[in-house]
C-alpha cells in the first residue's frame, strides 16, 4: 500500500548519524594526542624525581608534612621494597575472607584531620562524597578502581586495613596460590595504592605536595626544565670576562606547536656595563635557540602555555 | 547535577581557561646561566687563491687566524680534515647545512688576490652558520710582506664581530730577549708579534736593559739601560732606531712608563737610599716630583683616564700597592692580603680598561700574578709558581702576559693567561724572554 515516509524524520535520523559520525572522529582524534604528556626521563635528575615522589602532584601546597596513614612501627620503609611488602600482603589479604579490622590502625586514622586536609588537597577534582572515605583512593585514580572492583567494601577503611595488613602478616603469602584472574587484576590495581601509604612518625592523611621542602610543584611544568636544558646544551656564549654577572639578554621565543621556532627569537631587552658585549651574548643566545630545534618533547596539550616562551640568558656563574 | 553545582564546575573551568590563558601572557621569564665556559666551534676555509701563486700566502693567512682564535680560548677552530664543503668561491653562499653538520656556529671564508700592482688584496666573510647571516665582511690591501698583520686585522674583525670586544691579535709586544749561560746572560731588547712572529731585535746586548714599555701610539719604547754610569731611562724609536736619555738626574732613574696621553713619562729617582715618583713633560723636558717619602716607591703607571695611579711602595713596612692622584698627594694602601699577612705586592699595572690593576705576589714561598680592582677589592690569583713576575695586559684588557722563571739553570719564558684565569698559554719566543710589555693596538693607533 502506501507508505507514508516522514522526510523530517529521514533528514532528522541522517543528520543525527552525520553528527554521530563526526563526533567519532573527532573524540578518537583527539585522544590520540594526549599520550604525548609526558616528557624524556632523562632530563628530570634525580633529586627533582627523589622530591616528586615524595608527594602528590595534586596534593596542596603548603601542607608541611609528607603524607603518612599509619604510624611507623619497627622500621621507615618509604622506598621501593617496603611497598613490595605492603603489595604483597594486600593481595592476601584480599585473597582470603577479610582480615579483622586492626585496632592500632582505626583509632589511628579516626583521630587524623584527613576530611580536611583531603578537601584542600583537591577541591576541584571531587566534591564531597570522597571526603569521608580515606584520601588515598580519593588521589589516586587507580586506587579508587580497585576499591569499586573490591566488592567487599568493608565500611570502615579498606586501604587502611591493607596498610595494616602489610607488616604483621608476611608468612601466610606462599599458603595461597590458587589461580584466580580476578585477584591478579586486583594485584595490578593495587600496586598504585600501595604506593601512597607510607609510614611515619605522625599521622597525615593529607596528601602533601612532596617534602617540606621539595620541588614537585615545579616538576609539574616539566616542560620548562626540558627546554631550559635543551637550550643551554647549544648556548656557548663568548664572554667570561670581569662583571659577566651584569651581562643579561631578554629573549621572547615564538613557538609552532610542533616545537619548532615560528619565528626568529625576539630580543627584547640586553643588559651590562658594555652593549656590545651584551648585544654578543643576545646573539649566541639566538643562536643557541636556533640551533637547538625542534624541541619536539613540548607538550602539544599545553600548546597555550608555550606559545610564546620569554626566556633570560645571563653569565652570573661564569667566572 | 544540581544547578549550583553545575554553575560551580562551569565557573571553575573557565577559571582555569582564563587562568591558562593568563599565564600564558604573563608566564615568568625561564633563566640560562651557563656554569661553564665553553669556546665556540667555529670553522676557518683556507683563504682562496685568486691565482695558483696566491695559495701559500692563503693557506698563511688561514692558518695565522687559526691560531689567533685558539689561543685567546674563546673559539674553537675545527680541523679542516671534518670539513664537508670545499669553499671554491666565497661570493657564493655556503651551503650551511654542510657547517651544521660538524657543529660549527660560525663560518669563515675568504680570498687572497694578488693585484696588477703588486699589492696584495685579502677578502673574507663571517657567517652566522645558524641563521645563514652573514656578520662581517672587509677587503684590504697591502704589501705582499704585510700579510700575516692582515691576517691580525682579520682576526680582530672576527673576535669583535663574535665577542662584542675589542680585539688584540694585532698588537706586538716588546721583551727582554735572553740568551747565554746564567752568569754571563746577554739581555736585548726585543719586539714581536703578539703570536711570537717577526722578531726584531733593538738593541745588540752590549748593555743590560730593563722594563720596556710602549707608549700610546707603539711607535716608542722607554725603557732602563744600564750603561756607563749610572743607569739610566731612555726612549726609543722604533721606526728610526734613534734613542735618548730622558732626563738628566743625578741618580738612577728606573721603571718608566708613558701617561695615557703619550705627553709624559713617569719613573722612580733614586736618591739615597729611598726612591720617589718623578713625572717629565716630554715636550718642555720639565720634571714635578709626585712623592716625598723615605721608602721606595716605584714601578708607577697610570689608569688609562690618566687621573690617578697605581704605584709600589715599602712606606708601610713591605712592599705594597697604593693609588694616589695623577698630580701627587695622598696615596691609600690598596694591597691588603687576606691569608698572608706577610705577603708582598709588586709591579702594580692598570688595565686599558680601567677595571683592574694586574700586580705581582709574593708569598708563602711563590710568586703570583693576580688582579684587583682599583679600590683594592676583588683580588684573584690567576697562576703561581716558583717565579711569576711582570704582568702586562692586552690591548682590551682581557689577556695578561707575564714571564715564568722555572729556577735552576734555565732562563724565563712568557706565557699568557685570561684575567679569569683560565687558557694559560706559553709565548713562543726565540730564547729565553723577560719583562714583557703589550702594545696597544696597532690598527687603531696607525689610523
Amino acid at each position: 500500500m502506501k507508505v507514508n515516509i516522514d522526510k523530517t524524520l529521514v533528514a532528522s535520523i541522517a543528520l543525527h548519524v552525520l553528527v554521530l559520525g563526526w563526533g567519532l572522529v573527532t573524540f578518537s582524534s583527539k585522544a590520540y594526542i594526549a599520550p604525548e604528556e609526558s616528557l624524556p626521563v632523562d632530563i628530570i635528575s634525580s633529586d627533582q624525581l627523589a622530591k616528586m615522589m615524595a608527594g602528590q602532584k595534586t596534593g596542596k601546597k603548603e601542607e608541611p608534612k609528607p603524607k603518612v596513614e599509619k604510624i611507623a612501627e619497627a622500621k621507615p620503609e618509604e622506598d621501593a621494597v617496603g611497598k613490595v611488602t605492603e603489595k604483597k600482603e594486600l593481595i592476601k589479604t584480599n585473597s582470603t575472607p577479610e582480615p579483622p579490622p586492626k585496632p592500632v590502625e582505626k583509632p589511628v586514622e579516626k583521630k587524623p584531620e584527613p576530611p580536611k586536609p583531603v578537601t584542600e588537597a583537591k577541591p576541584k577534582e571531587e566534591p564531597k562524597p570522597q571526603e569521608k572515605k580515606p584520601d588515598p583512593a580519593k588521589e589516586d585514580p587507580i586506587a579508587e578502581l580497585q576499591k569499586k572492583l573490591d566488592t567487599k567494601k568493608p565500611p570502615p577503611k579498606p586501604v587502611e586495613q591493607k596498610v595494616a595488613a602489610v607488616q604483621p602478616q608476611q608468612q601466610p603469602k606462599p599458603k595461597e596460590r590458587t589461580f584466580d584472574p580476578a585477584q591478579i587484576q586486583r594485584d595490578l590495581d593495587k600496586r598504585a595504592t600501595t604506593r601512597h601509604e607510607l609510614t611515619g612518625s605522625a599521622l597525615n592523611a593529607s596528601a602533601s605536595l612532596g617534602a617540606a621542602t621539595g620541588t614537585a610543584v615545579a616538576n609539574v611544568a616539566t616542560w620548562r626544565g626540558a627546554f631550559q636544558g635543551a637550550v643551554k646544551r647549544c648556548f656557548t656564549p663568548t664572554y667570561n670576562g670581569q662583571d659577566a654577572d651584569q651581562y643579561e639578554a631578554d629573549i621572547d621565543i615564538p613557538m609552532k606547536i610542533d616545537g619548532s621556532l615560528a619565528a626568529e627569537p625576539i630580543v627584547v631587552a640586553v643588559r651590562g656595563p658594555s652593549r656590545s658585549i651584551a648585544q654578543a651574548v643576545a646573539e649566541s643566545a639566538k643562536r643557541a635557540i636556533v640551533q637547538c630545534q625542534v624541541y619536539s618533547f613540548m607538550p602539544k596539550q599545553q600548546y597555550e602555555s608555550w606559545k610564546l616562551i620569554p626566556m633570560t640568558f645571563g653569565l652570573k656563574d661564569m667566572l | 547535577m544540581n544547578r549550583r553545582r553545575f554553575m560551580t564546575l562551569t565557573g571553575s573551568t573557565l577559571a582555569m581557561l582564563g587562568g591558562g590563558h593568563a599565564f600564558a601572557q604573563g608566564q615568568p621569564r625561564l633563566r640560562i646561566d651557563p656554569t661553564e665556559f665553553q669556546p665556540v666551534p667555529i670553522a676557518i676555509t683556507n683563504f682562496v687563491p685568486g691565482s695558483p701563486s696566491d695559495g701559500d700566502v692563503g693557506n698563511g693567512v688561514t692558518q695565522v687566524i687559526t691560531n689567533n682564535l685558539k689561543r685567546s680560548g674563546l673559539f674553537a677552530p675545527i680541523d679542516q680534515a671534518a670539513f664537508i664543503e670545499r669553499i671554491s668561491n666565497i661570493d657564493v653562499a655556503p651551503q650551511f647545512q654542510n657547517w651544521k653538520t660538524i657543529n660549527a656556529q660560525a663560518l669563515v671564508t675568504g680570498r687572497m688576490t694578488r693585484q696588477p700592482d703588486g699589492r696584495l688584496k685579502a677578502e673574507f666573510r663571517l657567517w652566522d652558520v645558524v641563521s645563514g647571516q652573514q656578520l662581517a665582511g672587509q677587503q684590504y690591501f697591502t704589501s705582499p710582506e704585510y700579510w700575516r698583520r692582515i691576517a691580525h686585522i682579520i682576526s680582530d674583525q672576527i673576535y669583535e664581530r663574535m665577542t662584542g670586544e675589542k680585539g688584540y691579535f694585532d698588537s706586538r709586544v716588546v721583551f727582554v730577549d735572553e740568551t747565554g749561560p746564567k752568569e754571563r746572560r746577554v739581555k736585548r731588547l726585543a719586539i714581536m708579534d703578539q703570536d711570537g712572529a717577526n722578531v726584531r731585535y733593538l738593541t745588540r746586548g752590549s748593555d743590560l736593559v730593563l722594563t720596556p714599555r710602549f707608549s700610546p701610539n707603539s711607535q716608542e719604547i722607554t725603557y732602563m739601560e744600564f750603561g756607563q754610569g749610572d743607569p739610566k731611562v731612555y726612549l726609543y724609536n722604533i721606526e728610526t732606531g734613534q734613542r735618548e736619555i730622558v732626563g738628566n738626574f743625578p741618580g738612577m732613574t728606573f721603571a718608566p712608563r708613558f701617561s695615557p696621553d703619550g705627553q709624559r713619562v713617569i719613573m722612580s729617582l733614586q736618591q739615597g737610599g729611598n726612591s720617589n715618583l718623578f713625572v717629565m713633560d716630554l715636550r718642555s723636558r720639565s720634571t714635578t716630583r709626585l712623592t716625598d717619602t723615605p721608602a721606595i716607591d716605584t714601578s708607577p703607571s697610570y689608569s688609562p683616564d690618566g687621573t690617578r695611579i697605581c704605584f709600589e711602595s715599602d712606606r708601610g713596612g713591605r712592599s705594597q700597592i697604593y693609588v694616589m692622584a695623577a698630580g701627587g698627594g695622598a696615596a691609600q694602601r690598596i694591597s691588603f692580603s687576606k691569608d698572608d699577612t706577610n705577603a708582598t705586592y709588586s709591579t702594580p699595572v692598570w688595565s686599558p680598561r680601567g677595571d683592574y690593576i694586574a700586580f705581582t705576589r709574593q708569598g708563602g714561598g711563590q710568586f703570583s700574578i693576580g688582579v684587583m680592582k682599583p679600590d683594592g677589592s676583588g683580588e684573584r690569583l690567576l697562576t703561581s709558581g716558583f717565579h711569576n713576575e711582570g704582568p702586562t695586559f692586552s690591548p682590551n684588557g682581557r689577556v695578561l702576559m707575564f714571564f715564568r722563571d722555572p729556577g735552576g739553570n734555565g732562563g724565563p719564558s712568557l706565557y699568557s693567561v685570561d684575567i679569569s684565569g683560565r687558557n694559560e698559554l706559553k709565548v713562543p719566543t726565540p730564547g729565553f724572554a723577560s719583562d714583557p710589555a703589550w702594545s696597544p693596538l696597532l690598527s687603531s693607533t696607525s689610523g
